[in-house]
């Protein structure tokens, strides 16, 4: 079942693993106030799975931060996909929007949170606001440039047979444009991710980033460890998962890829 | 019907006082049925006198009738064979013929009987669930041609279809063409640079300046075919063996070095 690969890749996170065993248990060389032992780690992980920490169980943490995620997401593809074929379709659009993008991208994503809070409260809705904001850019630039990329004589044959309007968007343009499309989703699902995580330092009573802000607080490195690795968990397998759709959706692509 | 005319056609790229003057007075009439190939050097603008009879580019001046309609935009009446094949790689070699016939809004039966008379035409039977990028270049011009031939187009415009394809498949598709041309024979405009194609294949041949292009002289093929009975070779090398055929061969081959020597090549 594993390959050659998959062997090494254990290799290495076993490897990873034993040299922490080493730096702090073993030898003492990093301190456990700073940073903690593999046994410090597990009981903490224990301890948020069984009796919870900040308010709940490690699980109830981790699925408010996913919906989260995936809500903003979803909104932020639903609105970034069209606009972005919109603008690569007509030049009008183009000229018309690009003036608001060229101000409003430099704004980092994280900036919105405060405005956000403001606007919405520390609940659910400020959070997908923000992610919208941050993975809304991505979809739309990359759709966008997945459009202008097309080859002349595609869009040539596809008009030379006759194609309406609107079965030339969803046959022939977005398709076309399907591969920019998906890496496009890819940065916008890690900007989900970042800004999620960033809003829920900031405000939250649930979430993975309220565990890390609270374990901050608590001066509880086991614990700002477990939040850590549970994010980078979730955003994996986000991105397996994104990447399984892509497999799909791009079959036709694969000799394009290789 | 299928007839294609060029009329005082002039094309400028570019704003028309700095622009570049492309073609220069083009007057071709290509009749009902005929294969007229037009050869030149490169850059001449033979692939623009082609993609403004398929519409997607306008003249500059003067006027281009297909079967009496002035073009204006691309359609289904002027079908297009790209160099480049230009299938669309997400859908399957049936889907790539069909999108044409469903945007013609033919009921489902009809376009399936269509289809499958233009896979079988095109020896593509097997290959109808395949997509473009596990076919060879061969095959995929192929299912360009049969996605062109399907919509039953009054013209059949041809850009340099076989270029991208090695030597020997080339030899095939030029075979091909003209079984297709038997069975099922159209008004085709063919542009190429390859000379020994053009003479194979068309009724007629243009050939035409350097920049700004001209129309140079047309030659008559057809009727040095029909007297010297080429069609009762079934392989293009044995035609090519023909003294009428290597003679009208080496005669454009020195109309079209003279525009290179012209050009300083």
């Amino acid at each position: 079942m594993i390959g050659r690969r998959g062997l090494i890749g254990l290799g290495t996170v076993a490897g990873v693993i034993a040299l922490w065993f080493l730096l702090t248990t073993l030898t003492g060389i990093v301190s456990g106030a700073r940073f903690p032992s593999p046994s410090e780690f597990w009981a903490s992980l224990v301890q948020i799975w069984t009796r919870g920490y900040a308010g709940g169980q490690l699980l109830a943490h981790a699925l408010h931060s996913l919906k989260l995620v995936v809500m903003g997401f979803l909104v932020a593809i639903a609105t970034g996909i069209p606009l972005g074929l919109w603008m690569g379709w007509s030049r009008r659009a183009e000229a018309a929007i690009n003036p608001v993008f060229l101000v409003i991208r430099p704004i980092p994503p994280l900036a919105w949170i405060p405005l956000a809070i403001l606007w919405l409260g520390l609940g659910d809705a400020a959070k997908i606001m923000v992610i919208w904001f941050s993975a809304f850019v991505p979809s739309v630039i990359n759709t966008f440039a997945g459009v202008r990329n097309i080859d002349r004589p595609i869009l040539e044959a596809a008009r030379m047979l006759g194609t309406p309007r609107g079965r030339m968007v969803t046959e022939i343009i977005a398709p076309a444009a399907s591969p920019l499309i998906f890496t496009g989703l890819r940065l916008s699902l890690q900007a989900s991710w970042t800004t999620l995580v960033a809003a829920e330092l900031v405000g939250a009573m649930v979430g993975v980033g309220f565990v890390l802000n609270m374990a901050q607080q608590d001066l509880y490195p086991a614990m700002i460890l477990v939040g850590m690795i549970t994010v980078g968990i979730l955003g994996w397998a986000t991105t397996v998962a994104l990447a399984r759709v892509e497999r799909q959706a791009l079959a036709w692509n694969v000799a394009a890829r290789d | 019907m299928g007839s294609i005319r060029f009329q005082n056609v002039d094309k400028v790229f570019g704003a028309s006082q700095a622009g570049v003057k492309v073609l220069d007075d083009i007057n071709l009439e290509i009749g009902e049925k005929e294969f007229v190939a037009i050869v030149g050097p490169s850059g001449c603008g033979k692939t623009t006198c082609l993609r403004m009879v398929a519409g997607f580019e306008a003249p500059s001046s003067g006027t281009i009738t297909v079967s009496g309609k002035v073009v204006s935009e691309p359609g289904p009446d002027r079908a297009v064979v790209f160099q480049q094949f230009a299938l669309f790689p997400w859908k399957t070699v049936r889907e790539n013929i069909d999108l044409g016939l469903r945007n013609k809004n033919l009921p489902a039966a009809e376009r399936d009987r269509l289809i499958a008379d233009a896979l079988k035409l095109m020896n593509l039977e097997s290959h109808a669930g395949a997509f473009p990028h596990q076919l060879s270049g061969g095959m995929q011009q192929r299912v360009a041609i049969a996605r062109a031939y399907v919509l039953d187009p009054d013209v059949l415009l041809m850009d340099e279809p076989f270029g991208a394809l090695d030597a020997q498949t080339r030899v095939v598709m030029q075979e091909e063409l003209v079984r297709l041309a038997r069975v099922n024979p159209r008004t085709v405009l063919f542009i190429t640079h390859a000379v020994e194609e053009a003479v194979y294949l068309a009724d007629r041949v243009a050939i035409m300046t350097r920049r700004p292009g001209r129309i140079k002289e047309v030659l008559d093929i057809k009727s040095v075919r029909l007297a010297e009975n080429w069609d009762r070779f079934a392989r293009i090398e044995d035609v090519m063996d023909q003294e009428s055929f290597v003679h009208l061969r080496t005669q454009i081959w020195k109309s079209l070095r003279e525009e290179k020597g012209a050009q300083g090549v």
